[in-house]
């Protein structure tokens, strides 16, 4: 029998750490083992089990792109134990990373279409690995199309991203806060509105979404609107996870688990669910 | 292949058994059915089952998974290897040993747990017929027999003389060619069996099953069902096959030890997410009990994940009844 330990986590330093907003930090990790630095691959969607030893594991997605080889970046907002815990770490400290797990967003479909992402808040982690991946082999998709908003301008993630996307001439992005102040460029409301009014086709188009619930819930009901099929829309689900392997029973929306089955699935899956439990 | 045994001669075998490892029996302490190792301790003339299920001596409450220590400038880390030593559980109850076998491939698949499997394999399941229907229980309903079982190594049937075994297994046979016992007979297998006192099915199980989608989505049928329920979460701590952990952290300054234990879909903050929680109402939990069970386990595993012990029924400190809720859905 294997005698492998599933629960073993491997040992990463943290490189960098980027503080993106009031309560969001992004890290930059990289394995010890120089050996599983080589070796390591993932796809964009898959999440990891990142724990600060003594205070417990959480679920983070890995937000960096396949593409950008190296080391990986996952974000986090302070809001329980373990992301208060990681908040409190420095460069230099050590973490344990157990991963790649789930499954992926599904690029060999969505190549030769345009591309529309739509993000809110914190949920731009899980797109910006997309994002950065179709950038890197952009020949292989048309138009991309970003949509990006947060409470207030201090509230948006990923600033670097933002800026390096908004300098890309083969890319459309706009940014949208609820409350904007007096140096705010882009728009002001709520993303399911800004994205009403934007327009974008659904014709050969994939739309890609991921923020809090209640965003993705009404952006859902606008690329309806919009036209877009249920085929058309991808979202990255989330759920509470302990082991994110399908064992320890959480996760699961009816007989799916999240952390197997998921945590990418289009709306046409998403509308054959058996419960509204997510 | 059968074989017989006197009682006399049994309680030499047990004994002879510790050679093999370490051995389990049926055991009362602090006035609760367990198996405990056995010591000095006499095989129990009567015993019904034990409080906890055995799944605990496969799957305990507390199983440590690794330590860590930080040393100057670095950090050790230790995965806790599986113990490999043989054992062997005797008087299994039909339930029981079938709840082994069906939380297998929960721990199985691409992702093995080690833990789970190894206990399994580590571990002869000599299992015995029931003299009496559990209060609470309805294995019959759940298409377990309570006079027979395929899930074990070896299968006894208590006879005034003694036990009847029933050789399930190859490494099952290897234990009765040691002299204790005398060859028998299909005839001795069959008149050792005990009738069982009767009562007619609550209901169909291929009923309920086929009923259960449909009945997923009646809210009001789940809220009335589940309005009496605590949170307590007995019914999944001494469910033999509740699975759900969670994985802690028990930590000093320098060192600690990441470990795993029982969690419950019945405790709100199970689901509790930082922005949201999916099954933060009751109804909603004790619905994914019941649906897990019956439904989503069945989907994924092609088995109902209940045997019917009866313990969730018989220890619902509001008498909550698994059997009055499976017979409405029927």
């Amino acid at each position: 029998m294997e005698e492998k330990n599933i629960y073993q986590p491997h040992l990463m330093e943290i490189i960098k750490i980027i503080v993106e907003t009031g309560d969001t930090k992004t890290f930059h990790i990289q394995f010890l083992d120089e050996k599983l630095r080589e070796n390591f691959h993932y796809l964009a969607g898959q999440f990891g089990e990142y724990s600060v030893f003594g205070e417990g594991e959480a679920t983070f997605c890995i937000s960096s792109s396949p593409t950008r080889r190296g080391h990986l970046e996952f974000s986090v907002k302070k809001v329980g134990r373990v992301t208060q815990a990681l908040h409190q770490l420095n460069e230099g400290d050590l973490i344990g990373f157990r991963g790649p797990y789930g499954n992926f967003f599904p690029l060999e479909k969505f190549k030769g279409k345009n591309l529309l992402f739509i993000g809110g808040g914190i949920g731009l982690a899980p797109l910006r690995s997309l994002i950065n991946n179709v950038v890197d082999t952009r020949a292989d998709y048309r138009d991309i199309t970003i949509l990006y908003g947060a409470r207030t301008p201090q509230d948006l993630c990923f600033k670097y991203d933002l800026e390096a996307w908004s300098k890309d001439p083969s890319l459309q992005l706009v940014t949208t806060v609820d409350v904007g102040d007096k140096d705010w460029k882009g728009k002001v409301g709520l993303v399911p509105i800004v994205l009403e009014e934007l327009q974008p086709s659904p014709q050969n188009a994939v739309a890609i979404t991921c923020g809090p619930p209640i965003m993705i819930r009404y952006t859902l009901r606008a690329l309806d609107k919009l036209g877009f099929a249920p085929d058309q829309v991808w979202t990255t689900l989330e759920m509470k996870m302990k082991c994110g392997l399908g064992k320890c029973g959480r996760c699961n929306i009816g007989p799916l688990y999240v952390c197997q089955d998921g945590p990418v699935f289009s709306l046409d899956e998403i509308q054959k669910f058996i419960s509204d439990e997510f | 292949m059968f074989f017989k045994i006197n009682q006399g001669k049994f309680k030499e075998w047990l004994l002879a058994l510790k050679n093999q490892g370490e051995v389990y029996i049926p055991t009362k302490e602090n006035n609760l059915w367990v198996y405990a190792l056995l010591e000095r301790q006499e095989w129990p003339a009567y015993f019904l089952n034990t409080r906890i299920p055995v799944k605990n001596l496969f799957f305990p409450n507390r199983q440590a998974l690794l330590s860590w220590k930080y040393e100057p400038g670095s950090m050790g880390m230790n995965s806790f290897v599986p113990e490999g030593k043989k054992r062997l559980i005797v008087g299994l109850r039909p339930c029981d040993s079938r709840s082994l076998q069906l939380l297998k491939p929960v721990f199985a698949g691409e992702y093995a747990d080690i833990f789970y499997l190894k206990n399994l394999d580590r571990t002869i399941l000599i299992g015995l017929a029931c003299s009496q229907i559990c209060p609470g229980s309805f294995c019959r309903e759940m298409q377990v027999d309570p006079q027979d079982s395929a899930d074990n190594d070896i299968f006894l049937r208590a006879t005034p003389e003694g036990f009847v075994a029933k050789v399930i297994t190859e490494r099952g046979k290897g234990l009765l060619a040691q002299g204790f016992f005398a060859e028998a007979g299909e005839n001795d297998w069959a008149a050792a069996a005990q009738e069982m006192p009767g009562r007619d099915a609550l209901f169909d199980l291929e009923i309920v099953k086929a009923n259960l989608n449909s009945f997923f989505a009646q809210e009001e049928f789940w809220q009335k069902v589940s309005a009496k329920c605590l949170n307590c979460g007995i019914c999944t701590y001494l469910c033999p096959t509740c699975h759900c952990f969670d994985i802690c952290d028990l930590r000093t300054p320098e060192k600690g030890v990441r470990f795993r234990c029982y969690d419950s879909c019945a405790f709100p903050n199970f689901t509790k997410m930082a922005v949201h929680n999916p099954r933060a109402e009751k109804w909603r939990r004790y619905r994914q009990r019941v649906s897990h069970k019956f439904n989503f386990f069945f989907q994924n595993f092609q088995a109902i994940a209940c045997v019917g012990c009866g313990r969730c029924v018989n220890f619902c400190p509001v008498n909550l009844d698994l059997r009055e809720i499976l017979t409405a859905i029927h």
